[in-house]
């Protein structure tokens, strides 16, 4: 079977609540969909993804892996750079924990098994 | 609200003694409760939570009220809270495996998944945290990330616990590696082992 990946620009994100990110990942990850996100979730985006995911839980759906790159959080030269328009670097890769079986991680490299 | 701190601390300060909110977070199965048992076991001689093999075995907070820490002269009266374990996935075939029913697995996977919610509601009231460490696994999971986050984000003073020391596959070290801005202590909350130095941790980082 086919494994489906999307890739979310930055710019597709840039202006939304952390509501409408994680809605948007969301009904992805619930279409079976991987997605990779340009611009990292802050801490607070992954604690609501978590609570959201939780609630979502079925017999069908069991959950969600992520992991996050380069995360920034809401420190004041994030902040400053997010003002001028500009990106903080980092990525987001989150998808059905029914279909990405794990996530590795070490700082700089993120290694995952998919397939179903 | 911007006078939640001031409020908090006045309301200290006419009690005359500030009671903390300690919670123990971390992924499922890392020994949260089995320390929840030794800080209770030896300062009020009670156990509080029950633990198992099984992941997802505290799936409400559990809570012991008014636990009194005494370290050097110096004494730390605590709210401790047992926090159910965090995970981005709960999945009842897991419970299967371990030999409970179907019925009995589905409905342990719906209580967890509200566990889960209630310890990340939790994170904005604790005063400070202990994040428990299975120090014989790779620390760096997103899970870690995210609790170490949330409580650095809110200025929550943190101890990382390296719990598990008396395996042998133990490697605190990696922990320590992993999380170098924390101050991470290594016990064996089963043994007993370096909790001494944890009580002394929490006394001195408590505020």
């Amino acid at each position: 079977m086919a494994i489906q990946f999307e890739f979310i620009s930055s710019d597709a994100i840039t202006g939304k609540s952390s509501e409408e990110r994680i809605s948007l990942i969301m009904k992805s990850v619930r279409k079976d969909k991987i997605l990779v996100l340009e611009e990292p979730l802050t801490p607070a985006e992954e604690k609501l993804l978590i609570m959201k995911t939780m609630t979502a839980i079925t017999r069908e759906f069991p959950g969600i892996e992520v992991c996050s790159l380069g995360q920034t959080g809401s420190d004041l030269r994030s902040r400053v750079i997010k003002l001028l328009g500009g990106k903080t670097s980092g990525l987001t890769v989150v998808g059905p924990s029914n279909l990405v079986h794990q996530i590795k991680r070490d700082p700089h490299k993120l290694r995952f098994m998919a397939g179903k | 609200m911007p006078f939640q701190g001031l409020f908090k601390w006045l309301l200290g300060f006419f009690r005359g003694r500030k009671t903390f909110s300690l919670g123990i977070y971390g992924n499922v199965n890392t020994g949260k409760s089995t320390l929840a048992n030794r800080i209770s076991m030896d300062w009020t001689g009670e156990a509080m939570s029950k633990v198992s093999e099984i992941p997802h075995e505290t799936r409400e907070v559990i809570k012991k009220e008014r636990v009194s820490i005494r370290v050097d002269g110096k004494e730390l009266t605590i709210n401790l809270l047992d926090m159910p374990g965090i995970a981005t996935k709960v999945d009842y075939h897991e419970f299967v495996d371990y030999g409970m029913s179907k019925d009995d697995a589905q409905q342990r996977a719906k209580e967890a998944t509200k566990g889960v919610i209630e310890a990340i509601k939790w994170l904005e009231h604790v005063d400070i945290a202990l994040v428990v460490m299975d120090a014989c696994l790779d620390p760096y999971t997103q899970v870690n990330i995210t609790i170490l986050g949330n409580l650095e984000a809110r200025n929550i003073p943190v101890i990382i616990v390296a719990n598990k020391i008396d395996k042998k596959s133990a490697k605190p070290e990696r922990i320590r590696a992993a999380f170098p801005q924390h101050h991470v202590v290594e016990v064996s909350a089963l043994k007993g082992d370096n909790v001494n130095k944890l009580y002394e941790e929490i006394v001195k980082r408590a505020r």
